[in-house]
């Protein structure tokens, strides 16, 4: 069974993978220097970027995350495909 | 020296059964002549960030794989 995302579906799974892999990357340079205002500036400013692709993606495509970190319409869409590992 | 690659020749006997490896290489990726990372390095923007795998040009290792060729000095 086959079923075709639309483009903005890939467009905001890129982006949002995206935008994780520039948090990964502070995060792990923070460890080591927790004074960095400006890197804690811009690592604030892709955390909100992110909550707010996350909340745009939920709202059009069905929960990315389970166990309440998503909101979900009825009937419940966890189960629904493709599952991320699937695209 | 910084370089990404290093190289030796090692010893081929005249016995050898196989077509001997005349150099050798192996990786020395920039994070090992950096000791601490200093703050407010230049950075990629996050998309070519994500293809290059850092987000830092200083920590960029290029993989010489298929797609982006052999290394320039490995001979053969």
């Amino acid at each position: 069974m086959s079923k075709q995302m639309p483009d903005e579906y890939y467009q905001l799974l890129h982006d949002l993978q995206t935008v994780d892999f520039v948090l990964v990357e502070l995060n792990l340079y923070l460890n080591t220097h927790p004074h960095d205002r400006k890197a804690i500036e811009q690592f604030n400013f892709y955390a909100q970027k992110k909550q707010v692709l996350k909340q745009q993606f939920d709202a059009k495509f069905g929960p990315l995350q389970g166990f309440g970190n998503s909101y979900s319409r009825a009937p419940f869409e966890w189960g629904d495909a493709p599952w991320p590992w699937q695209v | 020296m910084f370089t990404p690659r290093k190289f030796w020749h090692p010893y081929v006997s005249p016995f050898d059964p196989c077509k001997p490896i005349l150099v050798k290489s192996y990786s020395t990726p920039p994070s090992l002549y950096i000791q601490v990372q200093p703050p407010n390095l230049p950075q990629f923007d996050p998309h070519t960030a994500l293809c290059k795998g850092t987000l830092w040009p200083l920590y960029y290792d290029p993989y010489h794989g298929p797609v982006e060729g052999k290394h320039p000095e490995v001979e053969r």
